[in-house]
């Protein structure tokens, strides 16, 4: 399970003028995901879906407000023991090109402490449940769009983490390496891993998701089950209820400001 | 750390560079074919010079009814000549089985011989047409001689030649060497006519040395001049790369983050990239000494005989007593690989890509190679400051080595200082990589400039970076530029350096197209804002007079030199121009650099005290002297600070007109200032005087920031 409590992310942008100001890219946001769970996050570019992701994988650190991860060995919430059980992949999560696949997960498989003994069978392991076998000896850079992506998720997945972090993990793949990967995230949440993760494809969320958070300006504005969403707004799929949800937001938040 | 994880970084990162094409040309390839390449290189220039000097033969025409004594010298020097070279080319011929550097030695010995003089073959001919001088120009004749005799009967050989042409005033060279040999033997000739011993009188005096440099010495000092040099420079090659890919080239290829999902420290991460640049750097600077040792021997080989006469002797020379010097030479070489590792990954990982990295590292690679010229400075000592300046200690201590001046303790400070360098650098470092603003932001110290214009986002202010560029920028063209227009065009030329100072940066602007408005703050202002700016303008002043007289009296001599300088630097006939250019230019120029596009950019990154006190030391550096210095970074401080309440350049301009037009003012009309500001004539102010007038400064000042406040309170509440 993780769990985000009151996590504040300040930013300094230059403002007209020169000004400086900071702002928050995360506005206070409090969030759990369970075991046997998927958990989306959707909202606008620019609503703070990244920097919740990165400060749940422990790459940032909040501002305010904590991260803890818990385990049955108990709560953690030292950084490298976090980071150990988390498998964390985004746009910007690119791979070592000029390592082969097998090279980089023995390598990653080692830096995770898997034992020196097991390491092998672990990678022929991964090799095998992504089907990986005819390019895991070529070198990454040399992979096609699609194989790059299944290394990757052997690299989230090398170490058995109980909690996946995904930010947009479907995007710019073909409808085949976009459908392997949700069907990873299906097989992940029945063997009870936590999943987080981000998209802008309503329709994948809508049916994946245990459960939707919605961002905005940083701030959540919604957090509940497709179902109820749906239900909430009166529409018939999660792309209307989305559209519903955050126009509405946005008016809350011009008047606010004015 | 934890030694597993750390060990695993480090095989990823080496692997990561070593499968990289680009790293192994730097590292491998550059040091086994550089060498070669210069040697032989210089080797091809040097035997294209010899092939243009026509195979030594100089066509030289005596024009004289003289008695044939020059005729016969001639014919003489030119079958020693022959000889000689015969001599030469037989004994080289013998020593050396390689036929093509035969060839290099024979032209060698065509023009010089063993001891040095010349064994050139002079032709005599006659002059064609008849007319000397033409075919000296022509080419046709390489030098011609008349003789004479003078009134006391001495002959008077005089040899006409064109300097410009090589050959021609070789061959005069020559002329003169036979000349003087037929003197000699002239002289000899009477002497013993006169029944004297010739040799005693024509050589009373006898100058004999002897070289008591044994010949690892001699080997010494010449290697001690270069390997230093060539060692310190290869290091920063071979390092240079791997700090680039490891860095700025991981955030290029977008593996940082992927990087930091793991479960380790930020320690170990800089740590293991550190180890990797460091090593890397160490085998290339390994290979580099092999190839260059092995180019010294065959060097030593195919030269020999030519170093021998010189006096440096490589025969014998006992490599067992360079083993001191080669093992802390290798010491050296793994201190300094630390160093040099970590200052150069400082650098790169501010960047975000390859290109803007190699530009950063520019700047250290010719600090570094200027330092390491030190080695080839004569009578440089190692010393006990010189063991703490990075890089040129280095230098200094293998040069002593190997000069076999060793002194262990200063040993041990230069490898120390080394190390202590690396970990200062090291934690600067992982300072750096804590930073989220350098690994995830677009970073803010990027330099605009470099980046492809079309990619470039129209609108905002320079960067931190531009602003920093500017300044070196502009000081380097103040410099350089300003002197030579100060020079030449005096007065003219303090307008000249102002418009330096306001086209450089403008130009900068309008091609990374920042707003002009935003960047140099034009924006419109209340005439209160103008009044204040008086008030804070007065109370600087006030003060300055009273920081100039301190000032002044801590350097003296200094003051005195600038107070002059400045008077007849400033004025000129024309008083009115004078006000022009000494009062009214620098307010636009000066304010639009100093208080537009550095302010601009600094107030981007920087808290607004740093920004204000950054822009007041570069103003305070910028007018090069150090009694000037604290007045002017005060008024530098005060024109920002008017900048930052005001919002606008306009009051900033006028302040800094009415400063220096009060100047101008006292320079062309001392009597009447001091009637009517008596407060600005002060020159030499007691303690008391100094206490009312820096009162009534502070009080103006206050006087002015609090106006400031006001108006800003006013403006919020609207």
């Amino acid at each position: 399970m993780i769990r985000a409590e009151h996590v504040i992310k300040t930013f300094t942008r230059t403002e007209k003028k020169g000004r400086k100001e900071d702002f928050n890219a995360v506005d206070d946001i409090s969030l759990t995901a369970d075991e046997g769970e998927i958990v989306g996050i959707l909202g606008p570019n620019g609503a703070g879906k990244t920097t919740l992701l990165r400060m749940l994988a422990n790459l940032l650190e909040p501002t305010r407000g904590s991260v803890t991860v818990e385990t049955q060995a108990g709560v953690l919430s030292n950084p490298v023991e976090i980071k150990k059980n988390i498998g964390y992949l985004s746009g910007n999560t690119k791979l070592y090109g000029r390592l082969s696949v097998r090279e980089m997960l023995t390598l990653f498989g080692g830096i995770y402490g898997i034992a020196d003994d097991e390491i092998d069978q672990r990678v022929d392991e991964v090799v095998d449940v992504l089907h990986m076998e005819e390019f895991v000896d070529n070198r990454i850079e040399k992979l096609s769009t699609g194989q790059t992506q299944r290394a990757s998720i052997a690299r989230c997945l090398v170490h058995q983490p109980d909690i996946y972090i995904f930010d947009e993990p479907t995007l710019g793949l073909d409808i085949i390496s976009s459908a392997a990967i949700i069907e990873f995230m299906k097989s992940e949440k029945e063997k009870g891993k936590t999943i987080i993760y981000s998209t802008h494809y309503m329709e994948e969320a809508e049916y994946l998701c245990d459960r939707i958070i919605m961002m905005n300006h940083g701030k959540l504005i919604c957090n509940a089950s497709p179902e109820e969403l749906k239900r909430r707004t009166g529409t018939a799929n999660m792309r209307e209820a989305f559209y519903m949800i955050i126009e509405k937001e946005g008016m809350a938040y011009e008047n606010e400001s004015l | 750390m934890k030694t597993k994880a750390f060990k695993l970084l480090l095989k990823k990162e080496l692997l990561d560079v070593f499968r990289d094409k680009k790293a192994i040309i730097m590292m491998v390839l550059v040091p086994i074919l550089l060498y070669p390449l210069i040697f032989f290189g210089s080797m091809a220039v040097m035997t294209m010079i010899q092939s243009n000097m026509e195979e030594g033969e100089y066509k030289v025409a005596i024009v004289a009814s003289d008695d044939g004594a020059l005729k016969s010298a001639v014919e003489k020097h030119n079958e020693n000549a022959k000889v000689e070279a015969r001599e030469k080319a037989e004994t080289e011929s013998t020593d050396q089985g390689n036929s093509s550097d035969d060839s290099v030695s024979q032209k060698n010995s065509a023009s010089t011989s063993a001891n040095g003089i010349a064994t050139d073959v002079l032709t005599l001919v006659d002059a064609p047409s008849g007319d000397y001088q033409e075919a000296l120009q022509n080419e046709e004749l390489d030098a011609y001689v008349t003789s004479s005799k003078d009134s006391s009967g001495k002959t008077v050989y005089e040899v006409y030649y064109v300097s410009s042409i090589t050959n021609s005033s070789y061959a005069a060279g020559i002329v003169r060497d036979v000349v003087d040999e037929l003197s000699r033997e002239e002289s000899k000739e009477k002497i013993q006519a006169a029944g004297l011993d010739a040799d005693v009188i024509m050589n009373p005096v006898v100058y004999e040395s002897e070289d008591l440099a044994s010949s690892e010495q001699s080997a010494g000092s010449i290697l001690g001049m270069i390997l230093p040099f060539l060692l310190v420079l290869s290091l920063l090659m071979g390092t240079m790369y791997p700090a680039i890919d490891v860095t700025a080239g991981e955030k290029e290829r977008g593996t940082l983050e992927t990087l930091l999902t793991l479960p380790v420290s930020n320690r170990e991460i800089i740590f293991s990239k550190f180890f990797t640049v460091a090593i890397i750097g160490i085998i290339s600077a390994l290979l580099n000494i092999v190839s260059i040792a092995f180019m010294g021997i065959y060097m030593i080989r195919l030269m020999g005989d030519a170093m021998d006469s010189m006096g440096i002797s490589f025969a014998g020379i006992d490599i067992g007593k360079f083993i001191p010097a080669i093992i802390f030479t290798v010491l050296a070489i793994l201190a300094f690989s630390l160093f040099i590792s970590a200052v150069t990954m400082c650098i790169t990982s501010l960047a975000k890509s390859y290109k803007e990295a190699n530009n950063y590292i520019t700047p250290l690679m010719l600090v570094v190679m200027l330092t390491g010229y030190i080695g080839f400075i004569p009578n440089i000592e190692l010393t006990h400051t010189m063991a703490l300046v990075p890089v040129a200690n280095i230098c200094l201590m293998i040069k002593n080595l190997l000069l076999f001046k060793v002194e262990y303790k200063l040993v041990a400070v230069v490898l120390m200082s080394n190390v202590l360098y690396a970990i200062v650098a090291v934690l600067i470092l992982s300072r750096i990589y804590d930073s989220e603003n350098v690994l995830f932001d677009e970073g803010k110290f990027s330099l605009k400039l470099f980046e492809r214009r079309s990619n470039m986002k129209k609108g905002g202010v320079p960067t931190t970076g531009d602003a920093w560029f500017m300044v070196v920028f502009v000081m380097f063209a103040y410099l350089y530029l300003g002197s030579v227009l100060e020079m030449k065009y005096g007065f003219g030329g303090i307008f000249g350096i102002q418009m330096i100072i306001f086209v450089l940066p403008l130009l900068y602007v309008l091609y990374t197209k920042r707003s002009i408005l935003q960047t140099y703050s034009f924006r419109k202002t209340k005439l209160m804002n103008f009044v204040a700016a008086l008030f804070m303008g007065c109370g600087t002043m006030l003060i300055g007079i009273i920081l100039t007289s301190f000032v002044s009296m801590l350097f003296p001599t200094e003051a005195e030199m600038v107070s002059s300088g400045l008077m007849n630097e400033l004025m000129s006939d024309n008083e009115l121009l004078t006000f022009a250019v000494v009062a009214l230019t620098p307010a636009i120029c000066e304010e639009m650099l100093f208080r537009g596009f550095l302010f601009s950019a600094f107030r981007g990154r920087y808290k607004i005290v740093v920004s204000v006190l950054l822009t007041a030391v570069i103003f305070g550096v910028y007018h090069m002297s150090i009694v000037r210095f604290f007045t002017t970074a005060l008024l530098g401080a005060a024109l920002a600070v008017i900048v930052y309440y005001s919002d606008s350049i306009f009051p900033a301009m006028m302040m800094h007109a009415i400063n220096n037009g009060i100047a101008v003012l006292q320079m062309y009309h001392p009597d009447t200032m001091e009637n009517v500001f008596p407060l600005f004539a002060v020159e030499e102010p007691g303690i008391m005087e100094s206490i009312v007038v820096s009162t009534m400064g502070i009080l103006l000042l206050a006087a002015g920031v609090a106006m400031f406040k006001i108006l800003q309170k006013k403006k919020e509440m609207l």
